[in-house]
């Protein structure tokens, strides 16, 4: 799910940069040290839209440098438990398949894929029901289920199902007739 | 907590009632493999040391040792219908054969030309990898090998080398990604130090061959290994393993495109695949054991063999645990410390010793005992003409 959130951070800044242009600098260095990146509690930096507010500028002992606190208004993105996505196939194997929604990474594994559907293994592996109508395979778009996240300096993984109703395959790039 | 009472409830327990699609319960889940640390089945957070780890198939995945067992009997019975077995390959010296830069000496400089200056037979097998700054020369025959083998076996590669180097590797063999895909087992995959182990192949032991040229390192696999003669091409690693000699880059030649050992082993493994489907077979498929065929294809090189050793034991060496005896036994033939008329052939490092004379007398065989490991490398018995002991033998 999407959040349009405010957050804060302590940005550092190089003597250098002191001058006209210092506000934009500081954006321009909170935009590539924060978008990207992972936090526990709000998950996946997408972008900043917006600077809330810039705090009095604070010398550092002993180095030139001054901390800035910088108020940011963000889009974030974070999976939760129970929450119904959609995520494209990047990789079917034996054990299930891996899928990405954006940045994170989502594996269903065979456990929670209909029982219906067997792995064919070759050129395009992929997971098929016995009449061949449905198909998983890389690049298959596939409306999945989280069931447990974890999120790291710089990613995020699900547990994801399709075992429940309405969950599944959206699209197929390889349909066949 | 909530009105759980009774059940263990850990503490991630969601607020929703849902159980994921399955229908047990999070205590009762079996807990089949660990992606990232959460369980595969239910979510649950897992301990970070759950389970054998599948890094090569992805860097977060973990599995048990029941799903381990449940996986490589379902996959067997698929691989069966298709006809096809396993096989692991290793790379360094087996299907390839990597120097760096630094290491190439002025005789080999004429490898760093254009392509169009090097002779026909490197213009596509010798690869430079810059930003690995090595050198990487693949042996006669792999591309005709990869092709043939599978179609008969799912190809694993597995090596010590690091997993940059596998993946590059992995390219040159296989540019089309057909043979290995995320089969690529490197040395961070290992799950003991300096031991390779089918503990990681997601394969039945029962139906697994190995192609390497180091027999230590598959100490508990010994039964599934079919031992290749090392590949040298570059000199540098005639200097690391001690050999008194020129390297194929130095003189300017190369393995047999036709006899070398690739085509050989090839014909060995189809062979091994043959027996292994035989449909004379009483048992079913699914009951067959790849080393039993192995083994029995390998006491084929020497058997009606009787041996007897001269000089090639030291005293008091209990004869049947030396090396070569029991090598001589795996590849069928019958070993004797004693000469009787029964006896084929002498081997023997010595032509003066009693037994080598005896030998000579009664027009029995006299060989040296690279005659075995000649014919073990190649599966079929050698030449005895080409083992004389004068050749080889020690200055007295």
């Amino acid at each position: 799910m999407f959040f349009h959130i405010v957050l804060e951070r302590n940005m550092q800044l190089h003597p250098r940069h002191f001058g006209r242009d210092l506000r934009d600098k500081l954006v321009a260095k909170l935009m590539k040290d924060v978008e990207g990146t992972c936090s526990g509690r709000h998950g996946f930096i997408v972008a900043i839209t917006g600077i809330e507010s810039v705090g009095k500028g604070l010398i550092r002992d002993g180095t030139g440098f001054v901390t800035f606190p910088v108020k940011y208004q963000c889009v974030v993105f974070r999976p939760f438990k129970g929450e119904i996505l959609e995520a494209v196939v990047t990789m079917v194997n034996k054990m299930g398949f891996f899928a990405e929604a954006g940045p994170v990474q989502i594996f269903v594994s065979n456990h929670l894929i209909p029982d219906d559907m067997e792995f064919q293994s070759g050129d395009m592996p992929n997971y098929t029901t016995s009449d061949g109508s449905v198909k998983i395979q890389k690049e298959s778009e596939v409306r999945l289920k989280i069931i447990g996240t974890r999120v790291d300096a710089t990613e995020i993984f699900c547990i994801g199902t399709i075992k429940d109703d309405f969950l599944g395959v959206i699209s197929d790039p390889g349909a066949t007739s | 907590m909530g009105e759980h009472c009774g059940t263990t409830m850990v503490r991630n327990a969601s607020t929703s009632s849902s159980f994921c699609g399955s229908s047990l319960k999070r205590n009762m889940c079996p807990h089949p493999g660990v992606y990232a640390g959460m369980c595969m089945r239910c979510g649950q957070e897992m301990d970070d040391e759950f389970g054998v780890a599948f890094g090569y198939i992805h860097k977060k995945l973990r599995l048990a040792s029941d799903e381990i067992s449940r996986l490589r009997d379902k996959d067997l019975k698929n691989l069966l219908r298709d006809r096809k077995l396993y096989l692991i390959l290793d790379l360094d010296h087996t299907l390839l054969h990597s120097a760096q830069f630094p290491d190439i000496t002025v005789e080999e400089g004429y490898l760093h030309n254009q392509m169009d200056a090097l002779p026909d037979n490197l213009k596509s097998s010798l690869f430079r990898v810059e930003r690995m700054q090595m050198m990487t020369k693949l042996r006669p025959f792999v591309h005709s090998f990869l092709k043939e083998a599978s179609n008969l076996f799912e190809m694993y590669i597995y090596t010590m080398g690091e997993r940059p180097y596998a993946l590059e590797m992995a390219k040159l063999l296989d540019p089309g990604d057909n043979y290995f895909s995320s089969r690529i087992i490197a040395q961070g995959d290992c799950t003991q130090r300096n031991q390779k182990g089918l503990d990681v192949v997601l394969g039945r032991e029962s139906a697994v061959l190995i192609l390497d040229d180091t027999e230590a390192v598959w100490g508990k696999h010994k039964e599934n290994l079919l031992l290749m003669e090392r590949y040298h091409f570059f000199a540098s690693s005639c200097k690391e393993f001690g050999l008194n000699c020129k390297s194929l880059s130095q003189l300017k030649s190369d393995e047999s495109e036709t006899e070398g050992a690739l085509p050989t082993v090839l014909k060995i493994l189809q062979r091994i695949h043959n027996l292994f489907f035989d449909e004379e077979r009483q048992n079913n498929l699914e009951d067959r054991d790849v080393r039993q065929v192995l083994k029995a294809v390998g006491k084929e090189v020497l058997k009606d063999c009787k041996v007897v050793f001269s000089r090639v034991f030291p005293t008091n060496f209990p004869a049947e645990q030396h090396t070569l005896w029991k090598m001589a036994e795996q590849l069928g033939a019958t070993c004797s410390t004693e000469i009787d008329p029964s006896v084929t052939h002498v081997v023997s490092t010595d032509a003066g010793t009693y037994k080598s004379r005896w030998a000579v007398r009664e027009n029995k065989y006299l060989v040296h005992p690279k005659w075995i490991e000649a014919s073990k490398y190649m599966w079929r018995k050698q030449p005895e003409e080409n083992f004389p002991i004068s050749s080889h033998a020690k200055n007295k």
